[in-house]
């Protein structure tokens, strides 16, 4: 195959994940292959019967190509990188395709391929936008449920993401719990802590999968979610009712596994009913107040410090 | 009383403090090291509450005891509300158990005046002690810095605290003389200005580190940092008379001389047993919302308060301050993409400081056309008759403020009871 001037009428090229996009890509780029003659392919459907042509495997470089030396900034690394995390749905564009286009265009001198004002870049960054926000969403709607073992203290977590975000999840959960151990299990992969470590699985272990799954099912199990339910409710300030911005920030796809999820309806419901008059939770209205009986100073803004000791405890 | 009844009570006492932010922390990691928790700078908002409202922390009082009578406060001393007073062991018990769960990224608390403000700060700063020194928790905490009390103790406090707030809660002398009489607005200026002299400081000493010592020596370790969060205060909105020019005259102050990251605004919530003087209603909340929008054009888009709000009044509700000020100042526009200062790009009403930043560089690349605006998402509607691009001028009919006002704001009467 040595020394073909001519490139073959199409390629066909095979990435599971970002790494090995960007090692076809450079091999594509070098030789010269422009995206309309390349067919991506994603994940690993790779029968032998798809080999309708050349793949690049079998194509050195062309020796005008390799002279060019690829370069692309590490910012603009990181942009594709993150798209790359990104789950087409329906109708959208496929990865592939779409970053091998940009790269072409980057190395043709088109500078503008990745701003976000061009055709391209603009999917790009939406992209990467969508996935800052669904990490986002894992740091924080992901809840932990206390399920001790031999060993003591351990947490479990059932977690659906919208895209390819899990590593993002488990490296702030590795950050922010310290010596506990954890276990994540999504849908595609899971992910274990042994305080020390970080264990990925893909797919994820089927009795992860069961406890987890389990633990996010019946949230009351750990009694520490009662707390947090009672939290919920008293922090909610009833005459401010508010459904649109909740559910902008929040939505309902996680509520399903939030202990408190299955409260908004019904607090939303009273607040409508009446409970929207005053901000007080109106459980805490009905039980026995206490107006204090106290002497002040007749110069009360002088009161001075460490001087009554008179106040009330319960 | 159980653990459950307090939490249902203090949780419900401290609802009407605005704030629950989890920003402007350092970076900290637990990982292999004992103890707990992480702060990334970057606030989690852990819930919604139907409000709409972040549940970023657990907001607590300590006690909803008070010797005070702030007539706006619902744990006023003459409120016949039910009270209660966690143990400092509780509130950290319930601190680490949420946090564990993730639905909370640290603590905010605040409480009751109770004894004295040197007994209530040492209580809070109990709290945190046990947290940061027994439990070597390591996420984001807030504490209410009582500004009666020792400059010592918010010294102490803020050592472990993230955040320091003192709350202003009126943004005038005469309507905290009236509605707090117990409080006073020079100590709380006073406190503030502690607060401030501790962040400058550690700041100074950090700079100062970082210049002489090698790399190596960590200088986050050299200087214990001081409430590395900053501070903030609220004003509570509509509980008297003042107007929207002198809050955002008052914020802009506290801003400048005390280096507040962020002043809240609470629009006055009708609490049980109203006293008398106070309004029956609460102000509608796009109110807060407008003072909020004009208070992040201050920040960050260096607007000063009295260009929003050239005479004493109220911010429009119909528009949004930004609009408003183009509406007031045609002679400064349109703005043409391809020239102007960014500073000034940022005045044009529909495009945000993203984008801003996006058209700066694009230009460099290349001319900017209208095409780029829709790209980007801007505001088409609003931004149509203030700007120019290589290949579009808005019409001259489009030039009378007062009809340009009645056709931005024709196509949305129905959002405005929603906000
Ligand atoms: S000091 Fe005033 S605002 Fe604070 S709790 Fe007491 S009464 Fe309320």
């Amino acid at each position: 195959m040595h020394g073909v001037s001519t490139p073959p009428a199409s390629c066909v090229a095979w990435a599971d994940d970002f790494d090995e996009w960007r090692q076809q890509a450079r091999q594509l780029l070098q030789a010269g292959i422009p995206p309309s003659r390349v067919t991506w392919h994603d994940g690993e459907a790779r029968h032998d019967d798809l080999f309708a042509s050349p793949t690049i495997s079998e194509r050195p470089p062309s020796p005008e190509g390799a002279s060019t030396p690829i370069s692309i900034g590490r910012d603009q690394l990181t942009l594709l990188r993150n798209a790359a995390r990104y789950r087409p749905r329906g109708s959208e564009q496929p990865r592939w395709p779409l970053l091998y286009r940009v790269v072409w265009r980057m190395v043709q001198g088109d500078a503008t391929a990745m701003h976000a004002a061009d055709d391209d870049g603009r999917v790009l960054h939406q992209r990467w936008h969508a996935i800052k926000r669904e990490a986002h969403h894992m740091h924080a709607f992901l809840r932990f449920h206390r399920r001790d073992d031999a060993h003591g203290e351990r947490y479990v977590a059932w977690f659906e993401p919208a895209h390819e975000i899990l590593d993002l999840g488990a490296e702030h959960f590795a950050d922010r719990m310290g010596g506990s151990r954890w276990i994540i299990a999504t849908p595609g992969g899971g992910v274990s802590w042994d305080g020390t470590t970080l264990d990925y699985r893909a797919p994820c272990p089927e009795n992860w999968t069961r406890e987890a799954r389990a633990a996010a099912n019946r949230p009351n199990a750990d009694e520490e979610h009662a707390l947090w339910r009672t939290y919920f409710v008293s922090t909610f300030n009833p005459a401010r009712l508010n459904h649109k911005v909740m559910t902008q920030h929040m939505p309902q796809r996680f509520w399903r596994h939030l202990s408190e999820g299955d409260l908004i309806p019904t607090m939303e419901a009273k607040a409508r009913h009446g409970g929207q008059r005053l901000a007080q939770e109106t459980s805490v209205g009905q039980r026995q107040g206490k107006a204090l009986n106290v002497k002040l100073p007749a110069d009360a803004t002088s009161l001075p410090s460490r001087q009554r000791d008179d106040a009330p405890t319960d | 009383m159980e653990l459950i009844d307090k939490l249902s009570i203090l949780a419900d006492a401290a609802k009407y403090d605005a704030s629950c932010a989890s920003s402007g922390a350092p970076k900290r990691s637990s990982r292999g090291k004992a103890g707990l928790g992480s702060s990334s700078g970057m606030g989690i908002c852990h819930s919604f509450t139907p409000d709409g409202r972040c549940v970023s922390l657990l907001k607590v009082l300590l006690t909803n005891f008070c010797l005070f009578d702030c007539q706006y406060c619902v744990n006023r001393r003459s409120s016949n509300v039910p009270r209660a007073r966690f143990t400092p062991e509780e509130v950290v018990r319930l601190t680490l158990s949420f946090y564990r769960r993730n639905t909370i990224s640290g603590l905010f608390l605040s409480s009751g005046i109770i004894r004295s403000s040197d007994y209530t700060m040492e209580q809070l700063i109990r709290v945190a002690r046990l947290l940061r020194e027994t439990h070597q928790f390591r996420g984001y905490i807030h504490l209410k810095a009582i500004p009666e009390a020792d400059p010592r103790l918010l010294e102490e406090a803020g050592r472990y605290a993230d955040r320091l707030s003192a709350n202003i809660e009126l943004p005038t002398l005469t309507s905290l003389k009236t509605l707090a009489p117990e409080k006073e607005l020079g100590t709380i200026h006073a406190a503030m200005g502690h607060i401030r002299q501790g962040i400058d400081a550690t700041n100074d000493d950090i700079a100062r580190d970082a210049r002489h010592l090698p790399r190596s020596a960590n200088p986050k370790r050299m200087a214990p940092r001081y409430a590395p969060g900053g501070q903030s205060t609220q004003m509570i909105v509509g509980a008297d008379a003042t107007d929207d020019r002198t809050i955002l005259q008052s914020a802009q102050h506290l801003y400048r001389d005390f280096r507040l990251k962020r002043v809240y605004y609470s629009a006055f919530s009708p609490i049980p047993e109203r006293p008398a003087g106070l309004p029956q209603a609460a102000p509608p909340l796009l109110r807060e919302h407008r003072l909020y929008q004009a208070d992040f054009l201050i920040r960050s888009y260096g607007f000063q308060a009295e260009e929003l709000l050239n005479a004493p009044g109220n911010l429009d509700l119909e528009i949004d301050p930004k609009l408003a000020w183009a509406l007031a100042h045609r002679n400064d526009f349109p703005v043409d993409l391809n020239r102007a200062e960014p500073a000034m790009i940022a005045r044009v009403p529909g495009i945000g400081l993203r984008s801003v930043q996006r058209l700066v560089d694009l230009r460099r690349l290349r001319r900017i056309r209208y095409q780029d605006l829709v790209a980007l998402r801007c505001r088409l509607d609003t931004l149509r008759p203030f700007v120019v691009t290589q290949d579009y001028r808005p019409t001259d009919a489009d030039r009378d403020s007062t009809r340009l006002r009645q056709h931005l704001t024709a196509p949305q009467p129905a959002q405005m009871a929603l906000w």
